[in-house]
């Protein structure tokens, strides 16, 4: 063939490329800016066709089943640790000198703590999505009973005697009393809210109960978290001591005289406006101090720096000799080292106003921080070697258990738990999730506002361009995927848009995530975030008497007088299933002065009872306010014929609603069942 | 035809007639006779806390194993008023729990511990200071304090409000609560409610869903497996913890203010009150007492018993023996014999009238209950403590 025919020939390939590429490519980019409604987002078709896609064979294939180890208990020899495997509910037996996994013993859904008795041979394994708890006869590896809880249960206590377990219910906000002869639980205490981590007093008469969540209050009343004191000998509740301006208590440890006990914490500066980040301390992080003596005298110090933040302390354990105590700083990958002795020259050197006054001191953590040893992605659970020379990380996030000498504070060793080798787009979303590296000075993550990928139960002071205040509600990211629009003004059509540009000039006050960065937390947000089953409200399915009569109410298009209710003040014209809205924005007449001139989102409802509060603003503590309270003009729904029986069967029925996979799941029996993890 | 009729009916008229004249009379002369014999023993003796002479008794003044038909009696009475430290002199009931004592009173939550009265309002976050009715939950330790403005959880120091408007509790104004392990019961003026401390979840019992005659309900109790709920109008409704189900108790009589037909059910349908205890339901009205053998029914009146008033307040009854709060005194029947505690008008002293049988004794009493009109009572061991419309009351078991 002749050059020139050639060169013709390549010369028409090139304009039809051409005439394709440019058309193609301004298509592909009208569809990308629809598909993430931002502007800038690179032509890149797996974004949204692979690491998000809900079809089942592709999220096979680009996600894993990871371990995301929690907490850990070790054995009295010290020679074995038993570690909670969260995703793949698995009690883990790892053999510590050889650093290698010895056995995985199937518990419930999603463990969250173990514990062993005295002697050791039994282990004690809550599950948190199944209510229960695994009795495991660690010789044998094998579970040999499961007592019943109450709703959530996380943090493990055994008495003195050894007659009875304690267990904290998250979601019940309770305490099971557990009789471990009859195996039946004897009472259920009433603690303070989402109480998690617990610790018997070292005299085994007192036992502790933290809490995540505030007691409720109006925007602008501080906040008060209770700690719940349990008399172990009557088995009552003794105290609720308020702890103030703090929340997201995780656990609790005493020293081995029993002088101090020591939470975990975070302070959230949530009534001054967010576009304070930049100012520092819009959310602080540290420990409590209850004494012992002085009628239980609580001081707060802060694990922060002027330019540095810790956030999301979640677990705290103390040395035999009582010198040190580790907190895992999940949030930024880091132990901290705490001295004791420093902390108690502190208390003692200082007046109590001065005390007050370090409850917000930047500066005091390098009096008693002796050092930040760094770990794994997301260190959550600790645990000391019976002697305390070793101290256990679970590096929820790397599938690891890390090592640490505590006499040199050097990483010493790490144990691999055996998850999957290649971290997926999701995983990777994940860490970026639960950590505060893109936030400025470290403050906080996305979990910190979102512990359990749910909500905090807080109001912040969004501080919107306009004139408003713009109070909000924070919302849960529990299954959002098909709920857009997002925030309460709708205004994000997608979390590309919500997490992207925005956020960083709205919140992490820094650079915004790089697109690949952007394409994993949105995977993870999209598609890894899962319901906790409703097991309080909806275990199997079938409604009660009640909650059927409430679904007539929650469909009705007449009134208890046969009046007709306009279309549009249906409950089920804006909250049709199976999310339970209709991706609309409406006014339902509660625009406060403080808003911006907006309508607002219809919120999805499903698991709406684990949500309070309610509204844009959180105005309303329980689902019954927001119509005897707040929606006496009837634009929330026509409600104002009903007699009591009827706002109650409503209500029942809305508590009623879970996640669409228990809707859709064959088996009558919530599950919560077998997802990938990332 | 028409005449034939007249007098066929004319016939029965008279006769219906003529029993119902017999029976009024026998009534009338019942009464009578039971007054003259009152007013013969008050006149028999008159002693000063004086015990000597009485019946000895143990020390536990509710469980008379030893003899069924003794009866506790208390003196050394103890009154406490605003001058004493409670907030106000109203008030509505009382509960011994353990070393402390705790009464509603119409302006707040009065708790007396080592000898010393602390009051707690809405300002420490009680729903409302009208404090009309206390349990505690012998589970948990809670106080559950049914007021006029909502349902009141007293833990450990920390209040929190159960309200119409923020729970699925039924009605704000309640006048009785009581924890049946892990649920409480209340009675409140839009009907009875049951909550499950472990579900969190409210339900509601009107006349919609049980056989009430208006959601009005003033007591409740619990006893035998079973709910009894002291409805306005609807007698007693019996609700059955295992089957679920209801059945009432309603006068055979209908409203009629007096007892027509002599224990043949509940004396009245306004019921104020019901308590089960050593099985028997005993049920408090406006125009009598009743006790319920879970057979046979069987009425008390003012005119009839050592009863101080027809009108009643509150019950509550311990092992075989009812205390009854009346506006004329609180008495104290195992049935069969009584007693009844007044306070005289002009002066703190009162008495003690003692009827075992056809014997009536007085005791005097120096000072007697603080006030004649008896909202609340609450006995433990040898103690006794009365609310009143003026001042709470200790008394302590004689002998």
């Amino acid at each position: 063939m002749k050059t020139s025919k050639l060169i013709v020939i390549f010369g028409v390939i090139v304009v039809l490329g051409l005439l394709v590429y440019f058309p193609g490519r301004k298509l592909a980019r009208a569809h990308v800016n629809e598909i993430t409604a931002v502007t800038d987002h690179p032509l890149s078709c797996t974004s949204c066709h692979v690491y998000i896609s809900q079809n089942k064979l592709i999220s096979k294939m680009v996600n894993a089943d990871y371990l995301s180890p929690l907490n850990m208990a070790v054995s009295n020899d010290g020679s074995k640790l038993y570690v909670v495997a969260q995703d793949i509910n698995e009690l883990i037996v790892v053999d510590v000198e050889k650093s290698e996994v010895l056995n995985k013993i199937k518990v419930g859904v999603h463990p969250h703590s173990v514990i062993l008795n005295e002697d050791g041979s039994i282990a004690y394994v809550s599950n948190q999505w199944s209510d229960n708890v695994s009795v495991i006869d660690l010789a044998a590896s094998i579970v040999v009973d499961t007592l019943k809880t109450g709703n959530g249960p996380s943090g493990l206590s055994i008495s003195t005697n050894g007659k009875f377990l304690y267990v904290v219910n998250t979601f019940g906000s309770d305490l099971s009393v557990i009789d471990l002869a009859t195996k039946e639980e004897k009472k259920r205490l009433t603690t303070g809210k989402d109480p998690t981590g617990t610790e018997l007093s070292p005299d085994g008469n007192v036992l502790y109960v933290t809490s995540r969540r505030a007691n409720f209050t109006h925007y602008g009343e501080p906040l008060i978290c209770d700690m719940t004191l349990v008399n172990a000998n009557t088995q009552k509740v003794i105290k609720y001591t308020p702890i103030e301006s703090a929340h997201i208590m995780e656990n609790i440890a005493f020293t081995p005289s029993g002088d101090l006990a020591m939470m975990t914490l975070v302070r959230p500066k949530n009534l001054i406006p967010t576009l304070q980040v930049e100012g520092g301390w819009m959310m602080n992080h540290g420990v409590g101090i209850i004494e012992q003596k002085n009628e239980g005298k609580v001081v707060q110090l802060l694990l922060d720096e002027p330019n540095a933040y810790y956030p999301d302390p979640f677990d705290i354990v103390i040395t035999p000799d009582g010198k040190k105590a580790f907190v895992s700083s999940s949030g930024v990958d880091r132990i901290s080292v705490i001295s004791i002795d420093s902390i108690r020259t502190i208390l003692a050197e200082s007046s109590p106003e001065k005390l007050k006054n370090f409850s917000n001191n930047l500066g005091i953590s390098s009096r008693f921080v002796i050092k930040r040893i760094a770990t794994g992605a997301n260190p959550k659970g600790l645990a000391l070697s019976p002697n305390g020379k070793r101290l256990y990380v679970a590096e929820q996030l790397e599938d690891k258990i890390a090592i640490i000498n505590t006499e040199s504070l050097e990483t010493i060793g790490s144990i691999n738990l055996g998850g999957p080798i290649r971290i997926t787009v999701a995983r990777k979303g994940r860490r970026l999730f639960n950590n505060a590296g893109h936030t400025f000075q470290n403050q906080y993550a996305c979990y910190t506002c979102h512990p359990d990928e749910h909500e905090d139960g807080l109001v912040y002071n969004m501080a919107g361009k306009d004139m408003g205040r713009n109070m909000t509600n924070t919302q849960s990211l529990r299954e959002i995927g098909e709920t857009a629009p997002f925030k309460w003004n709708g205004k994000n059509q997608t979390v590309y848009k919500q997490d992207g540009m925005r956020f960083s000039t709205v919140l992490t006050r820094t650079e915004q995530f790089s697109y690949k960065d952007l394409d994993a937390i949105v995977s993870y947000i999209m598609t890894g975030i899962k319901y906790p089953p409703n097991l309080l409200y909806n275990p199997n399915g079938e409604l009660t008497e009640s909650q059927l009569r409430g679904k007539v109410l929650f469909d009705r298009s007449m009134d208890n007088f046969g009046n007709n209710i306009p279309e549009n003040n249906r409950c089920i014209t804006c909250h049709p299933p199976p999310l339970y809205t209709n991706l609309e924005l409406a006014d339902v007449s509660t625009l406060a002065t403080t808003d911006d001139p907006i309508l607002f989102d219809i919120p999805h409802l499903n698991n709406i009872y684990s949500s309070a509060p309610y509204l844009h603003d959180g105005r309303a503590e329980t689902l019954e306010e927001i119509w005897t309270v707040y929606g006496q003009d009837d634009k929330h729904g026509f409600v104002n014929d009903m007699t009591k029986i009827q706002l109650n069967d409503l209500v029942e029925y809305l508590k009623s609603f879970r996640g669409p996979e228990y809707e859709n799941s064959d088996s009558s029996i919530q599950q919560a069942s077998t997802y990938k993890s990332n | 035809m028409l005449k034939n009729v007249l007098i066929k009916y004319s016939k029965f008229a008279t006769i219906a007639g003529v029993i119902f004249v017999a029976v009024s009379l026998g009534f009338n002369l019942k009464g009578q006779h039971s007054s003259d014999l009152n007013s013969f023993f008050a006149d028999t003796l008159s002693t000063q806390d004086n015990t000597e002479g009485l019946p000895a008794r143990n020390s536990d003044g509710a469980d008379l194993n030893n003899n069924i038909n003794a009866m506790p009696i208390y003196g050394n009475w103890r009154n406490f008023t605003s001058k004493e430290g409670l907030p106000d002199d109203k008030t509505y009931c009382v509960k011994i729990d353990g070393e402390r004592v705790l009464v509603g009173t119409h302006e707040g939550l009065a708790v007396f511990e080592k000898g010393k009265w602390r009051t707690y309002t809405t300002k420490e976050g009680l729903a409302h200071n009208g404090v009309l009715a206390i349990d505690v939950s012998e589970l948990t330790g809670d106080v559950w304090l049914g007021t006029m403005g909502g349902l009141t959880r007293w833990s450990a120091g920390k209040f929190e409000n159960f309200t119409q408007l923020n729970s699925g509790l039924p009605n704000d104004l309640i006048y009785s609560v009581i924890c049946d392990g892990k649920d409480v019961w209340v009675a409140t003026g839009g009907g009875a409610g049951q909550y499950d401390t472990y579900t969190k979840r409210w339900e509601i019992f009107t006349e919609q869903n049980a056989p009430m005659h208006e959601p009005w309900t003033y007591g409740v109790c619990e006893g035998d497996g079973k709910i009894f709920i002291a409805a306005w109008g609807g007698g007693v409704v019996e609700y059955n913890k295992k089957t679920k189900k209801f059945r009432d108790y309603v006068d055979p009589d209908g409203n009629m203010e007096i007892d027509l037909f002599p224990d043949d059910g509940v004396v009245h349908d306004i019921t104020t009150g019901t308590s089960w205890a050593d099985g028997y339901l005993w049920v408090a009205t406006y125009f009598g007492l009743s006790r319920y053998d879970g057979v046979h029914w069987k009425g008390y009146f003012d005119h009839d018993s050592g009863l101080a008033s027809n009108f009643i307040n509150y019950i509550i009854a311990q092992g075989p023996i009812a205390f009854i709060c009346t506006d004329k005194g609180l008495s104290t029947t195992n049935g069969k014999n009584w007693v009844t505690y007044t306070k005289n008008d002009m002066d703190k002293n009162g008495k003690a009238v003692i009827i075992e049988g056809t014997e009536e004794t007085e005791l005097v009493m120096s000072p007697s209950i603080s006030h004649n009109y008896v909202l609340g009572v609450d006995v433990k061991d040898n103690v006794i403590w009365v609310a009143t419309s003026k001042g709470i009351s200790r008394g302590e078991l004689l002998k």
